[in-house]
């Protein structure tokens, strides 16, 4: 898709969210021959600057630096997961459909959201999610200069300020990987929303 | 917010003092010993956050926040109360001190739609920004390998 988009004044910018760094994201960037703009985010920067609350996110950026689509869930494909009682819904080709007639279309592409709709969808964050992300930072930090008790204090207290934020979560777990799938699993049969936001595209 | 174990000790020479804000770590090599509050040189105050001490107050492109006495001393400023008087969160643990957005500043995106600039390296270490793509449509797209 990108291929077939760049010639049209459009760029991909990638990001992994990964503590880890290249030694965790390098071999997947690799494997996909990836010939957009890839970012290595340790920190998770981009997620806090957009408020990402999983992966995959994306939001969509026009000439000018404006934001045409907040945050939403940045599938390529339709799939749906059965797990236990639940399932996990990506809605994929909607949401390319979008992109592509957006590239095409710009500002007059009806899949770029009006000021009154922005608004609807962006909230400022709550005091609790502004001090989860500094929190989270503090455990990177942490974690960073090898101190495992106090990355892993500053993680807990991170996802329990703001326990909807799966990044904070799936992150610390990812070092325990033998315990990370029960982990998730606990955590997702609890869940009383869709694990990913419902995209709302706007048809045609 | 919680500023437990802030690991700050008395006359025992320069304390080794990081403070996280945004994409940045700015090291301090002189601060103020406070049991409680972070006390910078007002002189480091811009390559922490961006604001400058001006007579009008802590300013920062347009924004300025009026100084109360308390958050000023001398040469010293008081950077947790200052984040307090602002609504940013904080959060400290040995000589770290790990500061949350501003929300007068993070305002500026939900007003203008403005698209908050980050600086993130790529896979060879070089910083990239929002801001080089400007003049280019961009989609940002987050992933991870967990």
């Amino acid at each position: 898709m990108y291929l077939e988009l760049k010639d049209q004044n459009f760029e991909i910018v990638a990001a992994a969210q990964d503590t880890g760094g290249e030694a965790a994201a390098g071999k997947w960037y690799d494997a996909a021959k990836a010939t957009y703009t890839t970012l290595v985010d340790v920190k998770h920067g981009v997620s806090t600057s957009y408020q990402f609350i999983n992966v995959p996110m994306g939001i969509w950026v026009d000439e000018r630096g404006r934001v045409v689509r907040p945050a939403e869930p940045a599938w390529t494909t339709n799939q749906t997961m059965k797990i236990g009682e639940k399932s996990i819904v990506t809605e994929g080709e909607a949401y390319v459909t979008g992109l592509r007639d957006w590239v095409r279309n710009g500002e007059r592409s009806t899949y770029a959201l009006s000021d009154e709709e922005f608004a609807r969808r962006v909230q400022p964050r709550s005091a609790a999610e502004m001090e989860a992300d500094a929190s989270f930072k503090l455990a990177v930090w942490f974690h960073e200069k090898g101190d495992a008790a106090l990355a892993g204090k500053y993680w807990r207290h991170a996802q329990e300020l703001n326990p909807d934020d799966w990044n904070y979560h799936r992150q610390e777990w990812s070092f325990t990987p033998q315990e990370a799938g029960k982990k998730w699993r606990e955590k997702f049969d609890r869940l009383e929303q869709p694990y990913y936001p419902k995209l709302e595209m706007k048809k045609p | 917010m919680s500023a437990a174990g802030a690991g700050l000790a008395y006359g025992a020479g320069p304390i080794p003092t990081t403070v996280l804000y945004g994409d940045q770590a700015v090291n301090l090599d002189k601060i103020r010993s406070d049991p409680k509050e972070l006390w910078v040189r007002a002189g480091d105050l811009p390559r922490i956050n961006q604001f400058e001490v001006k007579p009008q107050g802590a300013c920062r492109a347009d924004i300025c926040i009026p100084l109360s006495k308390d958050l000023k001393s001398g040469e010293w400023f008081n950077l947790t109360g200052f984040a307090r008087r602002v609504r940013q969160a904080y959060v400290s643990d040995s000589g770290v001190w790990s500061f949350g957005e501003i929300p007068a500043v993070r305002g500026v995106f939900y007003q203008s739609r403005m698209a908050p600039d980050f600086a993130v390296p790529d896979r060879k270490g070089r910083v990239v920004r929002l801001s080089d793509f400007r003049g280019k449509k961009v989609l940002v797209v987050t992933w991870a390998s967990w």
